[in-house]
C-alpha cells in the first residue's frame, strides 16, 4: 500500500478531503463547551499561585473557563497587550503594574469595572480594604482587583546579626540612623573575624522604589497629592542624602536586583531592603531571615506600595461579564486564600491563618500606604526611567544630591506634562 | 501561444514568493517606520497625527539617544577589531593542527558559545559578574586584589559587557576564516617558506591578500553586526544601565518601541539607524574594497 504511487488527482482529492474535515471538526470540537474563555495575560506561568487560582476557579465549573496566559514580566506583557488591541484582539483580562495605571487606562482603555455591571463591581472591591481602593482609582474610574500588593521592608540575615555580638531580639520599629550603626558595627565584626561568606553589609535596591521611599520618609513627594513634580524640595533632597549615605560610608556598595537577591539568599549580604513579596524565596532559606519595617528618618514613617492590579481590557460584554465572575471568585475568601502564598500581603477583609507575607509588611500596611509613582502623561514611562538614572547618578556621587534632583525636575517635567 | 506565455512567465512566478516575502517582511516595514517616524500614533487610537520633523528632532535631542550614540561607537571601537583579529589568528593557529584529534576539539570549543542562546549565556556571566558572590571577584580577591562591580560600575560595565559579547560572537568569523585559509592552496605557502619567509610573513604577505574576499566580508559584517550582537547581552545582563552606560542604539530602539510605546520616536530612531548604517557601509566599500583580491 505504501509503495503505491499517489496520482495529482489523487493528491489533490485527499487534501481537499482532509482540509474539509479539520474544517467540520473544529466546530463541534468548540461547542463541546457552552463556557465562555475568557483570557487571562499574566505575567506568572503554570507554576505558580495564580495558577492555582485559575484552576480552583474552572473546577467551580461556573460556566466560565480562564485561561492563563504567561506574557512574560509587566513590560513584555503590556508590549503584547498593545500589539493584541492594535489588532482587535485585546486580552479579556490582564496583570497589570501599578506603574502602568495611567497608560492602562488611558491608552489601553482599561474598563471600568462599575461601567460594566455597578453591583457586581462594588461587590466584588467590598472584599478588599478600603484604603486600597485609591490605588486602583485612575480618572475617577474603578479599573481593576488590587489583589497583589506589597512594600518595600528590611530583610535581615540574623544569623550574621548573632556572629557580629549583636543583640538578636530586633526591634518591629526601625530607624535609618541605628540600622546604619549596627550595619557599621556588623561591617567590622565579620570583616575582623574574616567570615566565610560575608562580603557586604547593606543593599538599599538601586531603584525608583526605595528613594520614593526614602523621600516620602523624608516628608517629601516625587509627585505630589496634586500630580505635581516635587523632587526639588528640601524634604526630596533630605531623603536622597539619607538614601545615598550608607554608600558614602562604604556599606553599600550599589549593585543590580538579581545580584542583590542572590547575595543576600548566599549570605554575602547581611541587610536588604526589598519587597515584602519575596516573602516565599526568604522564607525557603535554611538560614535566619527576619523582616522588620523600612528604616525610618525623624518624620513619621510615609511607605510606598508597589505590585500590580487585574484589569478587564474586553469589549465584548459577554466576556467583561464573564471577567468580573473571575474576579468574584479572585475576590472571595477561597481565592484570597490560594491568592496569599504568592507573598503578596493580604489586602482583602479576609483573615487567614497563616501567610507568608512577613508582619513587617502587613504593619506598613496597616499605617498606610501610598501608591508606587503613577507616571502620567503620554511618555510618563519613561519619566520613570529619567528618575532611575538620576537615582544611580547620585549614589554613584556623579552629581550631588541637590544637582541631580533640580536636572530631574527640568528632565522629567516635559515627559509626563 | 499558450505554452510560450507560460515558459515566459515562469521565472517570475518562481521568484514571485520570494519577492513577495521581502517586499512584505523588508520593504513594507522599513516604509511603515518611515510614515510612523513623520507621525504620532501608538496603534490603538484609530487616527495618526501628523507631526512633521517632530520625532527627530525629539529623538536627536534626548541625552539618552547620544549616550546610546556615543556607547554603540565605543562598543564598535572596542569590539569590531577583536572580532576581526582574534578570529582571524585563532584560525591560522587551527590550520596549523591540520585535522587532528585537538583540532577538532578546540573547534567544537571554540565554536560552542555561538550556539548558546543570550539568555542562557548572560545568565552564567552575571553569575561570574557578581560583585559580592561571583567567581571573578572570589578570585581577584584570593589574589589579594580589590572586588570589582563589573556590570555596576558605569566606568566598568561597557567593558564586562563587550567582553561577554566577544566571547559569545568570535565563533562565526573563526569559522569563516577556517573555511577561507583551508582553500589556499598549500603549494603557495609551501614555497614561501622554502624561499626562507618567516610564519608572520607568509600570514601577511600571502594568506591575508588571499583571503581578503573573506577578510572584507567579515570586517563589514562585523561592523554592522556589533549592535545587533548587543541587543540580547545588554537586554539580559544591564537592562542599559548602570544608569545609561552600557544602552545603544538597537536598545534604545527597542526601548522607545516595546518598553515606552513611543512609536513615532522609534520610526525616527530607525531611520536615523538606517541612514547610518547605509553611510557605514558606503564608507566601508569606498575604504576597503579596492584592497580585497577576488583571484
Amino acid at each position: 500500500m505504501l509503495n503505491t504511487p499517489l496520482s495529482r488527482r489523487q493528491m489533490m482529492l485527499s487534501g481537499a478531503a482532509a482540509v474539509a474535515a479539520s474544517s467540520l471538526s473544529f466546530p463541534r470540537i468548540a461547542r463541546a463547551s457552552s463556557d465562555t474563555e475568557i483570557v487571562i495575560s499574566s505575567t506568572w506561568g503554570q507554576d505558580k499561585p495564580f495558577q492555582k487560582v485559575v484552576d480552583a476557579f474552572n473546577e467551580m465549573k461556573l460556566g466560565v473557563t480562564a485561561v492563563n496566559r504567561f506574557d512574560g514580566n509587566y513590560e513584555e506583557a503590556t508590549a503584547r497587550a498593545v500589539t493584541s488591541i492594535a489588532a482587535g484582539r485585546a486580552p479579556d483580562l490582564m496583570v497589570t503594574g501599578w506603574k502602568f495605571g495611567y497608560f492602562a487606562r488611558r491608552t489601553l482603555n482599561a474598563r471600568d469595572l462599575r461601567e460594566i455591571d455597578e453591583a457586581r463591581a462594588n461587590a466584588i472591591l467590598a472584599n478588599f480594604q478600603p484604603s486600597v481602593l485609591p490605588l486602583v482609582t485612575i480618572d475617577g474610574a474603578l479599573i481593576g482587583l488590587p489583589w497583589a500588593m506589597s512594600t518595600p521592608v528590611t530583610w535581615i540575615n540574623r544569623d550574621m546579626w548573632r556572629a557580629a555580638g549583636l543583640d538578636a531580639d530586633i526591634p518591629m520599629d526601625i530607624t535609618h540612623d541605628w540600622l546604619l550603626a549596627q550595619c557599621a558595627k556588623l561591617d567590622e565584626a565579620l570583616k575582623a573575624q574574616g567570615h566565610p561568606t560575608y562580603r557586604s553589609a547593606l543593599d538599599l535596591s538601586s531603584n525608583e522604589w526605595t528613594s520614593q521611599a526614602y523621600i516620602q520618609n523624608a516628608g517629601g513627594h516625587i509627585l505630589s497629592p496634586t500630580g505635581e513634580l516635587a523632587l526639588d524640595s528640601a524634604e526630596a533632597a533630605a531623603g536622597m542624602r539619607a538614601f545615598a549615605e550608607p554608600v558614602r560610608r562604604g556599606l553599600w556598595r550599589p549593585v543590580d536586583g538579581q545580584a542583590q537577591l542572590n547575595a543576600f539568599t548566599s549570605q554575602a549580604l547581611a541587610v536588604t531592603t526589598t519587597s515584602s513579596a519575596y516573602a516565599p524565596l526568604m522564607n525557603a532559606q535554611d538560614f535566619d531571615i527576619v523582616a522588620r519595617k523600612f528604616p525610618r528618618l525623624d518624620a513619621a514613617r510615609r511607605m510606598n506600595s508597589g505590585g500590580n492590579f487585574l484589569a478587564v481590557y474586553t469589549n465584548n460584554d459577554e466576556k467583561a461579564q464573564a471577567a468580573l465572575t473571575f474576579m468574584e471568585f479572585a475576590a472571595s475568601r477561597e481565592g484570597q486564600e490560594i491568592w496569599s502564598s504568592v507573598g503578596y500581603m493580604n489586602t482583602s477583609v479576609h483573615d487567614f491563618a497563616e501567610i507568608p507575607s512577613p508582619e513587617a509588611a502587613q504593619a506598613q500596611f496597616a499605617d498606610g500606604l501610598t501608591a508606587e509613582t503613577i507616571w502620567p502623561g503620554a511618555r510618563g514611562l519613561e519619566a520613570q526611567t529619567v528618575w532611575r538614572q538620576y537615582v544611580g547618578r547620585i549614589l554613584e556621587d556623579q552629581m550631588s544630591v541637590e544637582d541631580a534632583l533640580r536636572a530631574a525636575q527640568a528632565d522629567i517635567a516635559p515627559l509626563i506634562a | 501561444m499558450a505554452k510560450r506565455m507560460t515558459s515566459r512567465l515562469a521565472p517570475y512566478l518562481f521568484v514571485a514568493p520570494a519577492i513577495l516575502m521581502v517586499l512584505v517582511f523588508l520593504y513594507l516595514p522599513i516604509l511603515v517606520s518611515l510614515a510612523l517616524s513623520f507621525s504620532d500614533w501608538n496603534f490603538i487610537r484609530p487616527d495618526a497625527r501628523f507631526v512633521g520633523l517632530e520625532n527627530y528632532r525629539a529623538v536627536l535631542g534626548d541625552t539618552n539617544f547620544h549616550a546610546a550614540l556615543r556607547n554603540t561607537g565605543i562598543y564598535t571601537l572596542i569590539l569590531a577589531p577583536l572580532q576581526v583579529v582574534i578570529p582571524l589568528l585563532l584560525a591560522r593557529l587551527l590550520v596549523r593542527l591540520g585535522k587532528s584529534r585537538l583540532a577538532n576539539f578546540y573547534k567544537s570549543a571554540l565554536f560552542l558559545p555561538t550556539i548558546i542562546a543570550f539568555s542562557i549565556a548572560g545568565a552564567t556571566w552575571l553569575w561570574l559578574f557578581n560583585p559580592l558572590t561571583g567567581l571573578f571577584n572570589i578570585v581577584l580577591e584570593a589574589a589579594g586584589f580589590a572586588p570589582q562591580r563589573w556590570l555596576e560600575d558605569p566606568k566598568l560595565a561597557i567593558w564586562s559587557v563587550s567582553a561577554t559579547v566577544f566571547w559569545k560572537t568570535f565563533g562565526l568569523n573563526m569559522l569563516l576564516f577556517l573555511a577561507a585559509f583551508t582553500a589556499i592552496p598549500p603549494e603557495l605557502t609551501e614555497a614561501a617558506r622554502i624561499d626562507g619567509a618567516r610564519p608572520a610573513r607568509i600570514l601577511w604577505r600571502i594568506e591575508v591578500p588571499l583571503i581578503s574576499p573573506t577578510l572584507f566580508f567579515v570586517i563589514v559584517t562585523t561592523v554592522l553586526g556589533v549592535m545587533d550582537d548587543l541587543l540580547g547581552a545588554v537586554d539580559v545582563m544591564t537592562g542599559g544601565g548602570p544608569i545609561d552606560a552600557t544602552t545603544n542604539l538597537l536598545f534604545y530602539l527597542w526601548e522607545k518601541g516595546l518598553r515606552f510605546f513611543q512609536f513615532g520616536h522609534a520610526g525616527a530612531t530607525t531611520m536615523i539607524i538606517a541612514a547610518l548604517i547605509g553611510f557605514i557601509t558606503w564608507a566601508q566599500f569606498k575604504l576597503l574594497e579596492r584592497k580585497v583580491h577576488y583571484g
